[in-house]
């Protein structure tokens, strides 16, 4: 299947001389789930904000043959707000919708329907805040389905997320690709990492790019990760172990 | 009396719609800041004796822009320059007023509204004003929406955030200029802040919210001149009053729902 996503030595950042990513070099095709593995702040939502075309400053090749949606965390957004699943999942409708018309009716049922997908159909009237984080990260992936989007660019869609909500997410997942769409899913977790069918290793540079059996050697997670990686077994089991900023 | 009523009740309407947006995006104290900022503004009307709102609006703006403007230097403090913005203002026209103008008693009806005193022309530019900015506001809903909701998201949901940010603030500056001749300059927020923060805590949705917003605003402003007159008071400080006490009764029985 041909590439939906394509980059050739791209890079760049938010201010001029200072780029988060440099020469990030991969192709990925329909269907096909890619793990962006890195560590905080290695560049993975960088990446993405490149490739919607959101980052400041781009330097380099970066192709997309579909239309993208972002899929952010979900505690980025501002859970005191008054809005139901329903609407959340309705926002991805909003860019098919002249300013002057109301959103249509062919949007409601397919917000509707996507709301079904991620089997919160039976929550569509409840508010978004008050949803467990998995539930939430579920509507976000609705409404991107709501768009009808080629390429899903899911931004950590396991962090904080209870274990049933995962195993859901993850048979969606399996199912867009199915269908031909390409998922783009930054993590920092190495064993999601090996279900993936590529693997970009990230930190702030390409590291490497290739299948998980190819590309998840302890080497490779060293240079990744650098000091945060555990070694439990050389040559076996590594983990990375997260450093979050408070 | 019929025209104060009018001009209450469209300033109400304003009051409500644009407010919900206001309290959702965490604008009060910016609203507040424009409707200060226009005092310089009806100072220099006052004693050129011209229609309040042109130089009123042209004050506001410009603490408007002025405070956008600096929100966005580095090191980012939105708040800051807001507080910069309407200290600046406000000086300057307390200068204009005592020392330029010598305005004397004017003063008072300047910064607390003067609704009793409203002319056709000043309720036909806020007829005009809240048809045109209720008008705006539906049309924005959805760009509002998706920037209040995530603003990092909205732009790839093909929502052009920052367009409809500046015209949220551009909104909200012109009504607050158009209800200054109702509660003046220093109590707009009255009418624009303290109904919608009271429907916040009774509502779990936007079209609520804005609907309950409007509702308590034109009892606000319908029983505040209704009292006033029989008090004998200036309208705009028992409207601010009512509006507090609105406030209270609200965060009152969303105390008593969520122990039930």
């Amino acid at each position: 299947m041909s590439a939906l996503v394509s980059t050739a030595s791209l890079g760049g950042g938010y201010r001029p001389g200072q780029h988060a990513i440099e020469d990030v070099s991969f192709e990925a095709a329909g269907g096909e789930l890619v793990a962006i593995l890195g560590p905080n702040g290695g560049g993975k939502t960088t990446l993405f904000r490149a490739l919607l075309g959101t980052l400041p400053i781009v330097e380099g090749r970066c192709e997309l043959s579909g239309r993208p949606s972002y899929v952010p965390q979900t505690e980025r957004s501002r859970l005191d707000f008054p809005v139901s699943a329903l609407d959340v999942a309705l926002m991805g409708g909003y860019a098919a919708t002249p300013w002057y018309r109301r959103v249509s009716a062919a949007a409601r049922r397919r917000a509707r329907a996507a709301l079904d997908r991620v089997d919160l159909g039976g929550h569509a009237g409840h508010t978004f805040g008050e949803l467990s984080g998995g539930q939430r990260q579920r509507v976000l992936i609705a409404r991107a389905l709501t768009q009808d989007a080629d390429i899903l660019l899911l931004d950590e869609p396991f962090s904080g997320v209870d274990h049933a909500s995962a195993t859901h997410i993850e048979r969606v997942f399996e199912e867009l690709a199915r269908e031909g769409r390409t998922l783009l899913v930054a993590t920092h977790d190495i064993e999601q990492a090996r279900r993936a069918d590529q693997v970009l290793c990230l930190n702030r540079r390409q590291v490497a790019y290739g299948p998980p059996g190819e590309t998840l050697g302890v080497d490779v997670l060293k240079r990744t990760y650098g000091d945060e990686m555990i070694v439990i077994a050389p040559g076996v089991q590594a983990i990375a172990v997260e450093h979050h900023e408070h | 009396m019929q025209r104060a009523l009018l001009e209450i009740a469209l300033v109400a309407v304003l009051g409500g719609v644009l407010g919900a947006w206001i309290v959702l995006r965490r604008l009060a104290f910016f609203s507040h800041a424009v409707a200060t900022a226009t005092f310089p503004g009806l100072v220099l009307a006052d004693a050129w004796s011209v229609a309040a709102q042109v130089p009123a609006l042209g004050s506001g703006l410009a603490s408007a822009a002025l405070t956008e403007r600096l929100s966005t230097a580095r090191p980012r403090s939105p708040d800051a320059a807001t507080a910069l913005v309407l200290v600046a203002f406000l000086a300057a026209g307390v200068i204009l007023a005592s020392d330029v103008f010598e305005s004397g008693a004017g003063v008072d009806r300047l910064l607390f509204g003067s609704i009793l005193a409203v002319s056709e022309r000043d309720l036909q530019i806020t007829a005009v004003a809240a048809v045109g900015l209720v008008a705006l506001s539906a049309a924005c809903r959805r760009s509002w929406l998706a920037a209040g909701f995530d603003a990092d998201t909205a732009g790839p949901l093909g929502v052009d955030a920052r367009r409809g940010d500046l015209l949220l603030l551009l909104a909200v500056a012109v009504a607050t200029v158009v209800a200054v001749d109702a509660i003046g300059s220093l109590l707009a927020a009255a009418l624009f802040v303290l109904p919608a923060a009271a429907a916040r805590l009774l509502t779990t949705r936007v079209g609520s919210l804005q609907a309950a917003a409007v509702a308590l605003a034109l009892l606000q402003g319908v029983a505040g001149l209704w009292l006033a007159y029989e008090l004998d008071v200036p309208p705009g400080p028992v409207i601010a009053v009512l509006g507090g006490a609105l406030v209270a009764l609200a965060g009152l029985a969303a105390a008593l729902r969520s122990r039930l």
